[in-house]
């Protein structure tokens, strides 16, 4: 009862409190600071779509085979191309991506069947933000792999 | 700001004070959590210490939507949950602002059905979407920044007035290419 009353008078509990608070103000901030500081992502992370082409050639590898548009669960993926005399594969003309709706399962990319750079491919880009619903379907030209977003830094 | 919108012509005096206001409203976004989904889980994860918020100024989640500037609607908006919802918007002082957070309330998501909401913009303004199933913290954040320069740009005599959207939502994938 007495030693009771004398925690209470002398603030034991608080200063306890205070000690331990002040135990962790030394230690580095476990805050990363994320504009100016990116944090790298998981080795399998599943970012936006993007389209690969050819590293040294620059060519196309998307073979309009139409499999991740069939592949999507949820029909996001319109594609289509035309023959050209001489070349061996179809020449991509449009391929129409509806962001809005995409559930990051990475089906359609898990069945690109192009070898060895494959065409499709989920990159590590997650900074997808928009103002209206029309800005979220992609178009071909949003679609290339090293497309930059542009980044925040102040 | 009720005394002087839609009152005045662009000048010197309302300009000024536009950008005053618009930093300062920028600078501290209290966010109404509407967590209904797992998107809730990473509007939480970017409140805690490890993303902080609070450098955005928006660490306050205010549970009452009376105190609150910004709504971020993060998860399956059902129909059930629509008209709640948009109480809650109406009962938010002005100036306000929606963030639509992940793939569910931007469009529904995976679930074109008849119980789920098609986007929550059939409700509510939205003015920032974003992408992702749920997305990462940061990329929160990076809606928010968007946000930020949404607000600091806007006009106080002017303020447009936001629509929700009505009729098909569903955006044409291959339209006529000739």
């Amino acid at each position: 009862m007495f030693t009771d009353f004398l925690r209470s008078i002398f603030l034991v509990d608080l200063a306890k409190g205070l000690w331990l608070t002040l135990k962790y103000t030394p230690q580095p901030a476990f805050t990363f600071q994320y504009p100016s500081e990116r944090r790298p992502v998981a080795p399998r992370f599943r970012g936006v779509l993007r389209l690969q082409i050819e590293p040294g050639t620059g060519a196309q590898t998307c073979i309009v085979c139409d499999q991740c548009a069939k592949a999507c669960p949820d029909d996001l993926i319109a594609l289509g191309g035309h023959r050209e005399a001489g070349l061996k594969i179809k020449v991509l003309d449009y391929f129409d991506f509806n962001l809005s709706r995409c559930s990051f399962c990475g089906l359609c990319s898990e069945v690109c069947p192009t070898k060895p750079v494959r065409a499709l491919i989920m990159s590590e880009d997650y900074e997808l933000g928009s103002y209206s619903r029309d800005e979220q379907i992609m178009r071909v030209d949003d679609m290339y792999d090293g497309v930059a977003i542009e980044p925040y830094t102040h | 700001m009720g005394l002087i919108d839609h009152r005045f012509a662009d000048n010197i005096i309302t300009t000024n004070l536009d950008s005053v206001l618009a930093w300062a409203r920028k600078n501290s976004l209290w966010p109404m959590g509407f967590g209904l989904a797992c998107c809730a889980i990473e509007m939480i994860a970017a409140g805690g210490s490890r993303f902080d918020i609070a450098r955005f100024g928006s660490e306050v989640f205010r549970a009452s939507p009376r105190q609150a500037d910004l709504m971020i609607v993060a998860g399956t908006v059902t129909k059930k949950m629509a008209p709640v919802l948009r109480r809650l918007y109406d009962q938010m002082a002005e100036p306000k602002w929606v963030i639509s957070m992940g793939s569910c309330s931007n469009a529904g998501g995976p679930f074109p059905t008849y119980s789920v909401l098609q986007g929550v913009d059939k409700v509510v303004p939205v003015d920032v979407y974003v992408s992702g199933c749920p997305p990462r913290p940061e990329a929160l954040f990076y809606g928010i920044m968007r946000l930020q320069d949404k607000i600091r740009k806007e006009n106080t005599t002017f303020r447009k007035e936001r629509a929700i959207r009505l009729g098909g939502t569903e955006p044409i994938l291959v339209e006529d290419r000739g």
